[in-house]
């Protein structure tokens, strides 16, 4: 296990107690009902080492395991496919691993565009069984093999949000445990509700510093009948801003409009209109219109289609940017990065303001701090713009970069999380600085 | 702790504030403000103060902070859950005197706007360039954005378009501390906690918003709006059900049954068909082509449903003709019945018609008339209980029906509230909805917020004091209740 | 009588299913039952609009009217914010539960006549200003250089009362604004129809219209007779008693319903024909008038059947239809709502179509139609403040239209936006609708409404 601090409050299990904490968590669910073993260096989360893991097999289970981890003070982390596993800041502890994939379970209801889906349930068996009733959840995959859990604890969202928002807008219920093991619901089954505060919205983005997210009740759309993507390389970011800008003017109703910057080369607009084959044609002669050449069409998403650029493993930068700064914040960072012999690849969202930038793995951390503090720079009077560090690669977490910058409302985070988790044991340091 | 003191002793502070003009003292103009939309919850109000800035909202707040006196924000007063009632011991911070639009940013596509804007404000000033506020309550003309923002309010158009919540990129707001925190921007998704997503719909309890971002859409290419007539609501709730199954999603679908358009009839000459037993409106909106293939599926749709007669609205004055009986028809109510309870629950679409039988049944049981008004879309019901306060015993039993038609929604999966939240009105039956440990969660994110509990205190979570109990243990009727000492509404 | 005019749209229908017998007349607790709390009325109202207080927008004054019901004491703080109401009736047409707010206030008012005793000083002025504006004659002393108040008996009561201290500004604005006072040929008792007649018609001169604005009179007479209308003009009319009706002087406003119903009544018309808004709102409603008033009787029924044949001019006109050729009068227009014609009768689209079958005539609509613009009868007497805010407003509206001419249905507010737009630039030509007819129907040039101004 690596250096760690603990949270006030919390006492770490050693020796005797340790062995006393792990026989708590085995006979914490009767019947199996939480397979638990101890951590290998393959469970690490963001390099620290978990003493368990355990695999609740329902949501009693993963409350009976949570009790327990309260009772002996042990720090946890929930993990769903492990996809992000080491996005976020490492946790100053982590005792436990809460593997949530057998928390499954799919309920469709079909004729009130809703699902409740398992914290477990990969996104991708999820969309397939509502494609098979013609509907969708309205995300893409940003990251392949992702939960359901792990999507909304990250708050990771695709191109398409520009028409029904982000992922948090599409979640109308979730049911979290608290870190004592308590179950707590919020929202409902139904799409419109305004009963009691919105906690699903804190969690979404948490990376489970608030509580462990057991379910989630989605809202869900019709899949619409075709889709036409249209593609143009810009000569430079001003001409690709200009051109976003009046796709954006147009009333051509874009599920997305996309910047895809590759390392070397232009950036490229992409352009999604889904809707009735019939107005697809008149639609993307209205986008053309707009573009200086004519741009490429396609009758299908690509492979890949919004996920995040870069390689696995590269450091991941979110940039978000009032939507007509976005694109000059990309060039800003691109050209720090050049500078340092580092070239970024940038993807993202030019309808909404929010990109992502993949530095590769192996840059310099110095190099890594000063494309982000340029970034941040370009972005310092732009109202809401941030840049934050999803995803840190080793050596430049080890360096020590500030991952999330200066944060809004931070004071008001730590006193929420200080009241959902008193001792700071659900994945300490994972989101900023005392969360 | 500070020992609480009166709010008069905080008047001379408060006028060095808010200047003489802007501190309201004088019982018979406090006393005008002391319900909102829904009166039979009054209480006077300790003071008013009319800030008309951030500055003097904050330092307000701070020295209720200070003092230990509670406060209670309040936009326009058109709110339906008794959220902006007043606080004899507490100071109410109107906001109607804020009301500036600050920016239209048609590039970043968003407004900047002063919490007292009203709602339907924002939408004339981006007009001009092509945008509208999405978000659209019947009252939009005016309640106020800062309401909206406290009750997450929603409108006919947001089976599409989402509620509130859906549409603000950024916010200031003075915490119950007095300080002044400004959250996101032009551009959603801020980093942590999606704190502006939970102030959304807190009803004034987490603090005060005095700056809001909100988005703007693009006027959409093509806009059509259809008035359909069917026999019965049965009838009706087949062609919503046979539309959503088609795939289409309108901007919005509503429904009103044969009370409520005869209410709409006699405010505003709406001319919906004669002896309909329902009306549908249907609008959709986007880009042209897609707009006309919705169109003539949705008309087949209702014909095959049993629609009696169509109308199609062809130019902008026709549409808001067919609106007007629509977003008139609560208010209009008062013209058929002296008295009312505007009811607001929602169930899951797919059991509208088993809930509209059982409510007529209820009706016809207690004899109490109720009229049907709502987005038939998203399930949202807006029953309106009618009734006449000089008749004895009919108020009660309108409360009766009105509690029965929540406990159906609910026993349906549905919410006590879609849109107009639960304030004062509904605290009590929260726990019908929500365990125990999910309510002492929410107070555990209010404590969180405002740990002093000073803003808008005995709101949106049951309360001893409100509902004779400690939150959420109630598991039968209470004994108050029972012994016909209380009444729980 | 062609069978041209509908039976009158009374803009507000009394609410039903108010006890047990909905034809018994409503009580005043009724009225005030009516009210649901709703605030839809709230942004229409100037008062909330300048100050953005509960207690200066219809919610709240209705509010503070159940207050004295219940308490049974009318508080100075109810007076006060009853006194701001410059009663434009824009709550009555926003609202929708059908709250007659027309009949609340003037209620309220007339219980603040009779109980409420106020300072010497608005009492002075009040008196002043009842002792001037419903006689013509008297009015007419002022006009001209203002030399005639110096001869009047008036002049003590109105040096007093500080009225004159008020009157200037808007005087001067009248005599820069209105066409320069010719000697009004006098209309003679009856004007023959030009070509075969189509009906005929009374006409109110009016107090203010016929000592300020007699031109608007002539016009009208002539458009009406253009028209086919044989137009007769009782003699023995005086004012209508809309400005002491709403002011609450029911005794007074009574007094001058009865002379004008009894001057009709002789006339033997089928409609009366009214040019000024204010005085057309209230006429419609002389059943109300003489409701409030004690001993009615007889009067009620006689009240209601001559209410019931008042129309606005414009009203009127656009349901006969023209029979006059509308020559091109190429002008851009923009076209206010006078509160008592939009919100009093809701007559909104007749003018505007009238205008607009006048050749080459471009017509623009002024932003915020539902304000008013603060001129409301003698507010801006008694209120100048707000009264000169609400038209700094509204001339700022105007103006973004850039139309260099300002038509309206009343002349009391074409010039009160004229003048608070000459405070800050130049004004605009005014004119009242008829008059932009008569032009066109005479073939008259632009330049006779515009005086210097292009046309735009
Ligand atoms: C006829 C009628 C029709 C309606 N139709 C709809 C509808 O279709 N959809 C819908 O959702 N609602 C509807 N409503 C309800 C109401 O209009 C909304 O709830 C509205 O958002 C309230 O806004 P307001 O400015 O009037 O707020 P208020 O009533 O003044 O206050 C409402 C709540 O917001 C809080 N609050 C106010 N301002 C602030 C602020 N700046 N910061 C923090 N808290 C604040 C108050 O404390 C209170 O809890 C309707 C109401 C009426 C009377
Ligand atoms: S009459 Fe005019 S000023 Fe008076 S309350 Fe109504 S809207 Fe306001
Ligand atoms: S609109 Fe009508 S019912 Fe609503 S508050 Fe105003 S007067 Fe009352």
């Amino acid at each position: 296990m690596g250096e760690t601090t603990r949270a006030q409050g919390a006492v770490p299990p050693r020796g005797g107690a340790a062995e006393a904490a792990g026989r708590a968590l085995a006979g914490a669910a009767p019947d199996g009902g939480a397979a638990v073993r101890p951590g290998t260096p393959a469970d690490a989360v963001g390099g620290v080492r978990p003493a368990y893991v355990a695999a609740p097999a329902d949501p009693a289970a993963a409350a009976a395991v949570l009790a327990v981890a309260a009772e002996h003070a042990l720090t946890v982390v929930p993990r769903g496919n492990g996809t992000k596993i080491d996005w976020g800041g490492p946790p100053r502890d982590c005792d436990l691993v809460l593997e949530t994939t057998s928390l499954t379970g799919i309920e469709h209801a079909v004729g009130d565009l809703v699902v409740r889906a398992g914290a477990g349930v990969p996104v991708a068996d999820l969309q397939a069984a509502l494609g098979s009733a013609g509907q969708r959840l309205a995300v893409d995959t940003v990251v392949p093999g992702s939960t359901v859990g792990g999507m909304v604890a990250t708050g990771l969202s695709g191109p398409r949000r520009i028409l029904h928002g982000p992922v948090r807008d599409l979640v109308i219920g979730m049911t979290v445990l608290r870190a004592d093991g308590v179950a707590a619901r919020s929202g409902g089954a139904v799409v419109k509700n305004v009963a009691g505060y919105d906690l699903g919205k804190l969690h979404t983005g948490a990376y489970g510093t608030l509580g462990v997210i057991v379910s989630v009740t989605f809202r869900l759309h019709p899949v619409p009948p075709a889709l036409r993507l249209l593609r143009a390389a810009a000569p430079g970011p001003e001409a690709l801003r200009e051109w976003a800008a009046a796709v954006l003017h147009s009333p051509t109703a874009p599920s997305a409009v996309e910047l895809d910057w590759p390392p070397e080369g232009d950036p490229e607009l992409a352009v999604l209109l889904e809707g009735a084959a019939a107005g697809l044609d008149a639609r993307g002669a209205a986008v053309a219109a707009v573009l200086p050449e004519p741009p490429h069409h396609a009758d299908a998403l690509p492979p890949g289609w919004g996920e995040l650029p870069g390689a696995p493993g590269d450091t991941l930068l979110r940039v978000v940017a009032p939507p007509p700064e976005a694109v000059r914040a990309a060039a800003v960072l691109r050209d720090a990065g050049r500078a340092r012999g580092i070239l970024a690849a940038v993807r993202g969202s030019l309808g909404t303001g929010v990109l992502h930038a993949a530095v590769p793995a192996d840059a310099p951390p110095e190099a890594v701090a000063a494309v982000v503090a340029a970034a941040r720079a370009a972005l310092a009077g732009a109202p809401g713009g941030a840049v934050t560090v999803p995803h840190a690669a080793p050596p430049v977490r080890a360096a020590g970069l500030d991952l999330w910058g200066e944060v809004p409302g931070a004071a008001l985070m730590r006193a929420i999380k200080d009241r959902f988790d008193p001792g700071h044991r659900l994945s300490p340091g994972r989101l900023m600085e005392g969360i | 702790m500070p020992v609480p003191v009166g709010p008069e002793a905080l008047v001379p502070r408060l006028r060095a504030i808010c200047g003489d003009a802007g501190v309201l003292t004088d019982p018979a103009q406090r006393r005008t403000y002391e319900s909102d939309g829904l009166t039979y919850h009054a209480e006077l109000p300790g003071v008013v103060v009319l800030p008309t800035s951030t500055a003097q909202v904050a330092a307000v707040v701070r020295l209720c902070a200070e003092e230990g006196v509670p406060f209670v924000p309040r936009g326009a007063g058109t709110g339906l859950s008794a959220g902006a009632l007043p606080r004899s011991d507490g100071v109410l911070v109107v906001t109607s005197r804020m009301r500036r639009i600050l920016e239209v940013d048609v590039e970043a596509r968003c407004a900047v706007v002063q919490p007292g804007v009203a709602n339907l404000d924002v939408t004339r000033a981006a007009a001009p360039h092509g945008y509208y506020y999405a978000p659209d309550p019947s009252s939009q003309q005016v309640c106020s954005v800062g309401g909206n923002i406290a009750e997450n309010s929603g409108g006919a158009h947001c089976l599409k378009y989402g509620f509130t919540v859906n549409h603000v990129l950024g916010l200031e707001i003075v915490t119950p501390a007095g300080d002044v925190v400004r959250l996101g921007g032009k551009v959603a998704e801020a980093p942590g906690y999606d704190l502006i997503g939970a102030f959304i719909g807190s009803e004034g309890t987490l603090g005060i918003a005095t700056e809001i971002t909100v988005r703007l859409l693009r006027a959409p290419e093509r806009v059509r709006t259809l008035l359909a007539a069917f026999p019965t609501m049965d009838a009706g709730g087949r062609a919503v059900s046979a539309v959503i199954a088609a795939g289409v999603l309108p901007a919005a679908i509503e429904m009103m049954d044969a009370l409520a358009i005869e209410a709409a009839e006699a405010a505003v000459a709406c001319h919906y068909p004669k002896g309909a037993g329902a009306v549908l409106i249907v609008e959709l909106d986007g880009p042209a082509a897609d707009v006309d293939a919705q169109f003539a599926a949705v008309t087949a749709l209702c014909r095959e449903a049993g629609a009696t007669e169509l109308r199609t609205a062809t130019d902008a004055a026709e549409r808001a003709r067919i609106w007007k009986g629509r977003k008139s028809a609560f208010a209009a109510v008062g013209r058929i019945s002296p008295s009312y309870i505007v009811q607001d629950g929602v169930v899951p679409r797919t059991a509208l018609p088993e809930v509209l039988r059982r409510i007529a049944d209820l009706s016809a049981e207690s004899g109490i008339r109720v009229a049907n008004v709502f987005h038939a879309g998203d399930g949202n019901l807006h029953p309106l209980v009618l009734f006449d306060d000089a008749e004895p015993g009919a108020a009660e039993r309108a409360a009766e029906v009105s509690g029965a038609i929540l406990d159906l929604c609910v026993e349906h999966g549905g919410s006590i509230t879609g849109e107009h939240g639960v304030g004062v009105d509904k605290a009590c039956h929260m726990p019908d909805m929500f365990s125990p440990a999910d309510l002492a969660t929410m107070d555990l994110f209010r404590r969180a917020i405002d740990p002093a509990g000073i803003a808008n205190p005995e709101k949106l979570l049951p309360t001893p004091r409100l509902c004779g109990e400690p939150p959420g243990v109630r598991t039968d009727v209470h004994p108050l209740v029972a012994s016909g000492e209380a009444e729980l509404f | 009588m062609p069978g041209t005019t509908p039976p009158p749209q009374p803009p507000r229908p009394p609410a039903e299913g108010r006890g047990a017998d909905p034809a018994a007349p409503a009580t005043f607790e009724d009225l005030l039952s009516d009210c649901v709390h709703c605030g839809f009325c709230l942004p229409t109202c100037p008062t909330y609009v300048l100050w953005g207080e509960e207690m200066d927008s219809p919610r709240g004054r209705i509010h503070l009217m159940g207050q004295s019901r219940q308490d049974g004491v009318l508080t100075g703080t109810a007076v006060r914010h009853f006194d701001n109401c410059l009663g434009c009736l824009a709550c009555v047409s926003a609202c929708p539960s059908g709250v007659r707010y027309d009949a609340l206030i003037e209620t309220a008012r007339a219980d603040v006549e009779r109980e409420h005793e106020r300072p010497l000083g608005e009492r002075l002025l009040r008196a002043a200003v009842f002792a001037l504006f419903p006689y013509r004659g008297r009015l007419r002393l002022l006009r001209g250089p203002l030399r005639g108040y110096q001869a009047s008996g008036l002049s003590r009561l109105l040096r007093r009362s500080g009225l004159l201290d008020r009157l200037p500004p808007s005087l001067a604005a009248m005599e820069r604004l209105a066409p320069p006072l010719r000697p009004a040929p006098r209309l003679p008792e009856r004007v023959r129809a030009r070509g075969r007649r189509r009906a005929t018609v009374g006409m109110l001169t009016g107090c203010v219209q016929g000592a300020f604005f007699p031109q608007v009179n002539t016009a009208t007479a002539r458009v009406l007779a253009s028209d086919g209308c044989e137009v007769v003009i009782p003699r023995r009319q005086g004012c209508c008693g809309a400005l002491s009706a709403h002011a609450g002087r029911a005794e007074e406003a009574a007094r001058f319903a009865r002379s004008t119903v009894a001057a009709f009544e002789r006339a033997g018309v089928d409609v009366v024909v009214v040019n000024s808004a204010g005085c057309g709102s209230t006429m419609k409603h002389y059943a109300d008038v003489l409701a409030n008033a004690a001993g009615g009787d007889g009067w009620a029924r006689r009240a209601e059947r001559l209410g019931a044949k008042v129309r606005d001019v414009t009203e009127f006109l656009a349901d006969l239809g023209p029979a006059a050729e509308r020559h091109p009068l190429p002008i851009r227009a923009a076209y206010h709502d006078a509160c008592h014609l939009s919100h009093g009768q809701g007559v909104r689209e007749q003018p505007r179509d009238l205008l607009r079958a006048v050749p080459e005539l471009e017509l623009v609509d002024v932003a915020n139609p539902d304000i008013c613009c603060g001129s409301a009868g003698i507010y801006n007497l008694l209120r100048p403040e707000p009264a000169a805010e609400l038209g700094r407003r509204k001339s700022a509206d105007v103006r973004a239209t850039g139309a260099p001419l300002l038509v309206a249905g009343n002349p009391g507010c074409a010039l009160q936006i004229a003048a608070a737009m000459g405070a800050d630039g130049e004004a605009p030509a005014v004119a009242h609708t008829v008059q932009v007819l008569d032009a066109s129907i005479r073939g008259l040039p632009p330049a006779h409404l515009l005086g210097g101004r292009r046309g735009g």
